[in-house]
């Protein structure tokens, strides 16, 4: 019986250890690029670049911030009209989900197809800055970071926001 | 219950688990940064080791789907089908106790929201179909071994 449960464990671990080691191997480089931090550093600009048109990038608040901050990014905000009106981060344009074709003259008229872009909404259990990001990478737009903590974080943080309620 | 209805019902029920969870790692695996994502929104892990997380359980979740549908290694396979439930299990509790409504990532990313509730009443099921698959004895049909 203590070698049939002997045998059966190591089973399970031969199946897990190979099943790990596929993926690894076949997410290799975008793990390279998130343990040396190219996910997070816009030093050398590789989320932007990584994005590549065919899948969103999440990003996190330290290298949205930093986007901001260097103001290489235009940010977007997914929310409906009247969430955005009682406060949003500081110089994002509104494009609610339910409105973007008519809010997309607007951006095309900011931006070109290769302008970064940091979407956002209601944080991380809001999927809107997701969903806008596939319409807008439908539309043609190659460089889309998703800031998953979204309007709550950046408030808690204490970043510059604009028509926000004292 | 006969012995033959006994094993054609096993079967199915292996064949119905391994179908879920190769659906579910598939769809994973085609795009692993937007399940990052989901597995960063349950706020457990640092930022490198949801990338890992993300990297390589849809790969599990396949492959033993895999082995489930053809019936090879059946008991082992379970036994890892059956240990991940009750980790996402878990998982979905603390996201439900510490208040965070987050979406499941369980299956496609992005899509509607499902919420830990539903997600954890489906976790039981399949937890209860890989113990029931772990611990059946005897002959089994359409399959390998």
């Amino acid at each position: 019986m203590k070698e049939h449960y002997r045998k059966l464990f190591l089973e399970m671990a031969i199946i897990v250890i190979a099943a790990v080691t596929i993926g690894v191997l076949w997410n290799f480089r975008l793990l390279c690029d998130a343990a040396t931090g190219k996910l997070s550093d816009t030093k050398q600009q590789p989320v932007i670049s990584a994005t590549d048109g065919k899948s969103m990038t999440p990003a996190p608040l330290v290298l949205v911030r930093e986007l901001f901050e260097k103001k290489e990014a235009l940010f977007v905000d997914a929310r409906e009209s009247s969430v955005y009106s009682d406060g949003h981060i500081k110089g994002a344009i509104s494009i609610p989900l339910g409105e973007f074709e008519t809010r997309l003259k607007d951006l095309r008229a900011k931006t070109t197809l290769d302008s970064p872009l940091v979407l956002y909404c209601s944080g991380y259990g809001c999927h809107d800055s997701k969903s806008l990001g596939e319409k807008l990478m439908a539309d043609g737009y190659r460089t889309i970071l998703i800031y998953e903590g979204g309007y709550p974080e950046w408030k808690d943080a204490g970043l510059p926001v604009e028509g926000a309620k004292p | 219950m006969k012995p033959k209805t006994r094993q054609y019902i096993l079967a199915a029920l292996r064949i119905g688990l391994g179908s879920v969870f190769l659906y579910a790692g598939v769809l994973k695996i085609s795009d692993p940064t937007a399940f990052a994502g989901s597995v960063a929104a349950y706020k457990i892990l640092p930022y490198f080791m949801n990338y890992l997380v993300a990297s390589t359980i849809p790969w599990v979740e396949a492959i033993c789907g895999l082995l489930l549908i053809i019936g090879y290694r059946v008991k082992a396979t379970s036994g890892i089908v059956a240990a991940m439930n009750m980790l996402f299990i878990v998982l979905l509790a603390s996201t439900i106790i510490r208040g965070l409504d987050i979406d499941c990532g369980c299956f496609r990313q992005g899509g509607d929201k499902t919420s830990a509730w539903t997600a954890i009443l489906r976790d039981i099921l399949f937890l209860s179909v890989a113990l029931t698959l772990f611990s059946a004895r005897g002959e089994r049909r359409f399959s390998t071994r």
